[in-house]
């Protein structure tokens, strides 16, 4: 690394990095001591001092719990994925099917999870299949709509373009809408991600695993109706983190993409025109 | 292009961070919406009916009380105090907060926002050891409702004998995890209790919670042959439908706490003799409760307040059974060794003097 590159890597890291680290330690300092001025008790509001007790006595079961709920948003998310862009894709073919099924994908959107996830159990059964049920549930609709977006809205004279070239209907899908829609995918996988570990979360909260292995839903529900409010804040943080991580890999990963595919993403072009 | 298409990703950026903070706020908003439902619809179905406790209101106290599920018999007593006027006499205007799942009973108690509340013993210590200062003052149910119901046709008759099938139950409630604590449960799958009974009228090689006055009663109604387990035989009986308040106000308001307590122990003397009242009562803020449920209710939960092989006075709790209730929920690894002091946990020194 030349000294150029390390005085921008520190430059980089002031101007990003360190705002909202600084803004992160006031909002400790100001939770501590409001905890403390006021003296709010423990089970109301746990100060973050008790909250990294809690996490660090417990380390063990909300790292299993963490993986577990890991699994199970990822689960939900990639058959998002790949059910969203399949249905992504029928619609951009066919407009009749698109009118025809694309208003129920809306429903998606507005279905209460809360009230629907007991009925999941008594269809798919307790585990790890209705937690991936309900995380996929949660997650398709921001996948469908944006692929369907991207898939269908392409500027009109480079359809013309496609047609003058007398290009099949296969190559205007491959070589012209597909490449179109890569952004807006990845905007959706940026939003389905998150919602995603929400899914998840619920869904453990009514499915469970019994009490062998158990994810964060269940961690949370159990701290909380024993008021152990540290632990549950703990928790918490710990499927804050998980959503953080994935929507990270998820960016990382629509960054390059876009880089490679399109040259639209900011970080692609700005290091070519540089 | 490649310019034009730069300057279109950032807003879309800030547009996505937005999104995700909307979504992250709105299912909290989500969350804290459907507490305040579960409890604020019980409550909306309240105005209109007849308020037996409404006349008068000059000079009394006005007192609330926040129970910890929907009305239903385990709580009947505290309701016929209300309604045959007990409370009334001894001066205090009580209006009863129906409650609901994840109702913070202990929270609203101990920051004040409710006087009293109704809850089970084992809250009453997991609370202690989370630093609430909760203080039960009588208990209603000397032995518990909780029960596991098995199929009659499996011939089980005793908790070593579950093995190799499902139990649906919560996976964090107290009873079930000393009942895991407890018995081998070989072969058992424990999957989450989902409310009602409709997986066991189904599968045969299936056991689920419940509480003796509900469960058993429903499933037979569906053409079920429900046999009921007690966890009080397990010897995991912790009291239920406490009556409790904060430490502040039984040092500050002990004669509030006193007439609150004779008041509720006539309630439920008038509740195991004479329940046909206050079912109706129960039934309309609760229409989900149908008289006929009320009816079996209030005939098995009879034996559970007032135990005619053991009796004791209406309300009592003895130390030696606190302590059992500690010791088990520490064996059972729910609560840490010494986490709590048993004697801080209730007191009957507002009990009436039999």
């Amino acid at each position: 690394m030349t000294y150029g590159q390390v005085t921008k890597v520190s430059r980089w890291l002031l101007e990003h990095a360190l705002p909202p680290l600084v803004f992160f330690a006031i909002v400790l300092s100001a939770w501590q001591a409001a905890t403390m001025f006021w003296k709010i008790p423990v089970y109301l509001v746990p100060a973050p001092a008790r909250v990294l007790e809690a996490a660090q006595g417990h380390a063990s079961e909300l790292i299993s719990a963490t993986q577990l709920t890991a699994g199970g948003a990822l689960c939900g998310f990639l058959l998002s994925l790949i059910t969203g862009t399949v249905l992504g894709l029928i619609f951009s073919q066919s407009k009749i099917i698109q009118r025809s099924i694309y208003p129920y994908a809306i429903f998606l959107q507005t279905v209460p999870i809360v009230a629907l996830a007991p009925l999941v159990i008594n269809w798919f059964g307790t585990g790890f299949g209705s937690v991936v049920v309900v995380s996929f549930i949660l997650s398709l609709f921001p996948i469908v709509t944006n692929a369907t977006a991207g898939l269908t809205t392409v500027e009109p004279q480079l359809i013309e373009l496609f047609q003058i070239h007398n290009a099949s209907r296969w190559q205007e899908l491959l070589k012209l809408r597909l490449p179109n829609a890569v952004p807006s995918l990845v905007t959706g996988m940026k939003i389905s991600c998150g919602l995603s570990v929400i899914g998840a979360i619920v869904g453990e909260i009514f499915a469970g695993y019994g009490t062998q292995r158990y994810g964060l839903g269940y961690l949370i529900t159990l701290t909380t109706g024993k008021l152990e409010t540290a632990y549950a804040f703990a928790a918490v943080l710990c499927s804050t983190l998980l959503s953080v991580a994935i929507f990270v890999t998820v960016n990382l990963i629509g960054s390059s993409i876009l880089a490679r595919w399109h040259v639209s993403e900011p970080g692609g072009s700005n290091t070519t025109s540089e | 292009m490649n310019k034009r298409n730069a300057d279109l990703i950032s807003p879309i950026h800030a547009r996505i961070s937005i999104v995700t903070i909307a979504i992250v706020l709105l299912s909290v908003q989500a969350g804290c919406d459907a507490s305040k439902t579960s409890s604020g619809t019980a409550d909306a179905s309240k105005p209109g009916l007849s308020e037996p406790s409404k006349s008068g209101g000059a000079g009394l106290t006005k007192v609330t009380l926040q129970l910890n599920w929907f009305p239903e018999v385990e709580h009947g007593g505290y309701y016929a105090a209300l309604v045959h006027g007990y409370y009334m006499e001894v001066g205090l205007d009580v209006t009863i907060l129906p409650g609901g799942p994840e109702t913070p009973v202990l929270q609203q108690v101990a920051r004040q926002a409710v006087t009293f509340g109704i809850i089970n013993a084992d809250n009453i210590l997991f609370g202690q050891a989370q630093e609430v200062p909760a203080v039960a003052v009588m208990a209603a149910l000397q032995t518990s409702p909780r029960c596991l119901i098995v199929h009659e046709s499996s011939g089980i008759r005793n908790f070593e004998e579950l093995k190799n099938m499902t139990i649906a139950m919560s996976t964090s409630a107290a009873f079930s995890h000393y009942l895991q604590w407890k018995v081998p449960l070989t072969g058992v799958e424990i999957v989450p209790y989902s409310g009602n009974v409709a997986q066991f009228l189904l599968n045969k090689n299936y056991a689920q919670q419940g509480y003796v006055f509900s469960e058993p009663f429903v499933a037979r109604k569906q053409g079920g042959d429900p046999r009921v387990l007690m966890l009080a035989d397990l010897g995991f009986n912790p009291y239920t439908s406490l009556l409790f308040t904060d430490r502040v106000r039984i040092d500050g308001e002990p004669d509030l706490v006193r007439k609150m307590v004779a008041a509720s122990v006539r309630g439920w003397k008038h509740y195991i003799e004479a329940p046909d009242k206050t079912n109706e009562y129960i039934h309309q803020v609760n229409p989900e409760m149908d008289l006929d449920i009320l009816a079996f209710g209030a005939k098995t939960l009879a034996p559970l307040v007032q135990n005619t092989t053991d009796p004791q006075p209406l309300g009592a709790m003895s130390l030696a059974r606190w302590k059992t209730l500690a010791d088990q929920l520490t064996e059972s690894g729910q609560l840490k060794p010494n986490a709590v002091q048993v004697e801080r946990a209730f007191t009957t020194s507002f009990l009436p003097s039999p």
